[in-house]
């Protein structure tokens, strides 16, 4: 028998994250890269090895290679553990049937044996799309003190956006009174953060009897929270303060990133106490040559920089050339800028090279995108908010 | 290569390496920014393919352990061989103390015993290299000889004195060896890096332990050359190598990786260096900064002028600090306005305000671990 574990995290990573256009065509969201060094996923897989809760189900469907390769044994988040540490669960047969993940909720519901295996009080379900530091033991705290059947993370969003989420209407103690997606007429501006904390034997219950309703879509959001709503049980809202970015398109990936070079940065990634951990590729320090500027950026392992790098984002490995300007860009592992390239309010995917003299982006307007392995032919543009795949022609 | 292990030796003189050495082995000196000399042995060794590698610890090992931990990050935790740490130990036969790797390798015989590789690849720890393991070995076993020992011509391994250098034949055959010559007679320079079979090493071993022998090179290395007892062959590393046994050398060295090919040179893509990893978010400029000709690690911020510099993770360089041809290691802090050239910072060493510290270009400056100047 297993050890019982009083939390286990269930991860739902299996969102296509079409929103993100060409940057998810060959990696599940979860896996798109982000901030010089880290993975999106990266942040809530810390998060709970800070939080000291060690075992965590990562629910994939989508594209799981790169993902499945990227989480390996768990060893970069301390999660390679005799009992308990992290667990990919894609979709399996059972029987003589086999299916996809259909909502948020059966994905649980499928993986409820993996669950049971560790009998645990609470289950913590998280996404996979979000950029934040949270200590969720806290949070476990909030609901044992409420008692609490399930415990929904909010955060304040400012009155004017608050019909673009789903918001909880809370009475003075955090109760949650009422539940409402998208309200026209917000009651409230404490939106989700899709982080929820339920009493197992709660959440088994009502996993159960959604599964058997046909038409139920099989959602938390949408299913079962409202009708645990209606059931009366005991529905707790959890502030979160702190920063929190949904990175779900392409210009919310790049203003994340660009958050980052602020002074101060609104998230601390040079925290001690909470470091995100990633797995690392095992380069050399970065080189900055002769005749190189570089201002206001952040800049990772294994990359060779000789032009000018300004207001940006460089990833591992990456190579600026001689004359080649980058500005306001995040340029993802691996990726080269050739001599005389300029990019500008772009994202440039993994292993993409920029012919010389190549124009990407344009210094107002949306953001370009040149995708995963793109070679972009000498002297091209790209203009703003265009996306460049390998199907492109020029 | 399953039927090869390592063995490392840490045990190397350090004595002109001033304060660098105080508290740690010369193999678990910080080099190029993130690295431990360590690091390249071992990663050689592993990306060689061998799964038993055995460090045989003398003095101030502490600092080793801590960076080697289980060897995880050189994926050598397995059930199945994996990372030996051999520190010292005091026993009816074995005095704690070793003369030299002879003595050492003597103390930990059992450990040779019981691996089970037919061949061993033995290192000394003094010296970085990149090499591609699988050609030397398979260069021993073509070559048919009992011993086989790595050299090099390249210049960037120069010393000014001590030294062990081959005559090598064109057969590869090692005809002469001479061991720290006022001239040299040869070009080739022996990296401490030698092959033979396991049981070999082990009767080489006890018979010169016995005979009261400490010293590898001139009680066993050139004694069987000279006596022709057994074949001995030379395989020449072609990549960059360098000694670290003097501040100079150790100095030269993080210098020279500021070079493009040489850089290239000493991490080819199919040979990463594996260490330990910090989990420092990427380095951190702000406007109006310069960098230029440097090495800058994760966890950096970069905030004043940086010049021909190896900065480790974790270092600040405050606005209006001047850095210029130093090494910056881990956590290090240079302060506003204060300006420092030719300088070597060992770990967390802070530089205050406004202060002023000039080395001359042939004797850099140490500052030990933690001093506050």
């Amino acid at each position: 028998m297993m050890r019982k574990k009083t939390c286990v995290a269930m991860l739902l990573a299996g969102g296509q994250g079409s929103r993100l256009g060409i940057l998810t065509q060959h990696e599940a969201k979860p896996a798109v890269p982000y901030g010089g060094k880290y993975r999106i996923i990266d942040f809530p897989l810390s998060n709970c090895t800070n939080s000291g809760i060690d075992t965590v189900g990562v629910l994939t469907q989508y594209q799981p290679l790169e993902l499945n390769a990227y989480i390996g044994s768990g060893a970069p988040w301390d999660l390679d553990l005799t009992n308990g540490g992290v667990f990919v669960l894609p979709p399996y047969q059972k029987g003589k049937v086999g299916e996809w993940y259909r909502g948020t909720a059966n994905a649980i519901y499928q993986n409820m044996a993996f669950i049971e295996q560790y009998h645990p009080d609470y289950v913590l379900i998280l996404s996979g799309d979000h950029i934040y530091k949270m200590d969720y033991n806290a949070m476990l705290q909030h609901h044992v003190r409420h008692g609490a059947d399930a415990t929904i993370a909010v955060r304040e969003v400012p009155w004017e956006e608050a019909s673009r989420f789903g918001i909880m209407n809370t009475d003075s103690e955090d109760n949650i009174i009422e539940f409402e997606e998208k309200p026209k007429k917000p009651k409230s501006n404490k939106a989700s953060m899709g982080v929820y904390i339920f009493t197992w034997e709660k959440l088994r219950k009502y996993l159960t009897e959604d599964e058997a309703d046909k038409s139920s879509s099989n959602d938390f959001g949408k299913n079962i929270i409202p009708k645990m709503l209606a059931d009366k049980q005991v529905m707790v809202s959890y502030s979160f303060q702190g920063y929190w970015k949904d990175v779900g398109t392409i210009e919310s990936l790049w203003e994340a990133n660009m958050d980052l070079l602020a002074n101060p940065m609104p998230i601390d990634l040079h925290d001690k106490k909470w470091r995100i951990f990633a797995r690392n590729p095992g380069y050399a320090p970065h080189y900055i040559a002769e005749g190189a500027v570089v201002s206001d950026s952040l800049i990772t392992e294994g990359s060779e920089i000789y032009g000018h790098v300004k207001h940006s984002i460089i990833f591992s490995g990456v190579k600026v050339e001689e004359g080649a300007l980058v500005e306001d860009a995040v340029i993802m592992p691996g990726a080269v800028i050739r001599r005389g390239a300029v990019v500008r309010r772009a994202i440039v995917a993994e292993d993409a090279i920029i012919g010389a003299g190549a124009i990407v982006g344009e210094e107002t307007g949306n953001i370009a995108v040149v995708g995963f392995e793109v070679e972009l032919p000498a002297g091209v543009s790209v203009s703003a908010g265009q996306q460049v795949d390998d199907k492109t022609t020029f | 290569m399953k039927d090869v292990m390592g063995v490392i030796y840490t045990g190397d003189n350090d004595a002109r390496l001033r304060e660098l050495t105080m508290t740690r082995a010369i193999a678990a000196l910080p080099v190029a920014g993130r690295y431990r000399v360590i690091d390249f042995l071992v990663s050689s060794m592993v990306n060689g393919g061998m799964r038993n590698v055995g460090v045989i610890m003398q003095k101030n090992y502490h600092s080793l352990m801590d960076h080697l931990g289980s060897g995880k990050e050189w994926d050598l935790h397995g059930k199945n061989d994996g990372l030996y740490l051999l520190p010292p130990f005091l026993t009816r036969e074995n005095v704690g103390v070793y003369t030299g790797i002879l003595d050492a390798l003597r103390s930990n015989t059992n450990y040779l015993s019981r691996s089970k590789q037919e061949y061993v690849v033995l290192s000394g720890s003094s010296i970085i290299y990149n090499a591609r393991m699988q050609d030397f070995i398979r260069f021993h076993l073509d070559s048919g000889s009992e011993i086989t020992l790595m050299y090099s011509k390249n210049p960037s391994i120069q010393r000014d004195e001590y030294g062990t250098y081959l005559a090598v034949g064109e057969d590869g055959l090692v005809t002469d060896v001479e061991s720290d010559p006022a001239k040299p007679s040869y070009p080739n320079t022996f990296m401490d890096v030698c092959i033979m079979r396991r049981d070999l090493l082990r009767s080489l071993v006890d018979k010169a332990v016995a005979h009261g022998q400490h010293d590898l090179i001139r009680d066993v290395l050139m004694p069987e050359v000279q006596a022709g007892h057994a074949r001995v062959t030379a395989w020449e590393y072609t990549g960059p190598v360098w000694l670290i046994d003097s501040v100079q050398s150790f100095f030269r060295f993080n210098m020279d990786v500021l070079n493009s090919e040489t850089r290239a040179a000493l991490f080819p893509a199919d040979l990463p260096v594996y260490t330990k990893v910090r989990d420092e978010m990427p380095a951190r400029y702000t406007e109006d900064v310069t960098c230029v000709n440097s090495l800058v690690a994760d966890g950096c911020i970069i905030e004043g002028t940086v010049e021909n510099s190896v900065l480790f993770r974790g270092v600040r360089i405050a606005p209006g600090a001047h850095v210029k041809n130093c090494i910056i290691m881990q956590d290090g802090h240079v302060h506003s306005d204060a300006y420092i050239e030719n300088c070597i910072l060992d770990k967390q060493a802070v530089i205050k305000r406004n202060a002023r510290l000039i080395g001359p270009d042939a004797y850099p400056i140490v500052i030990a671990k933690n001093v506050v100047i």
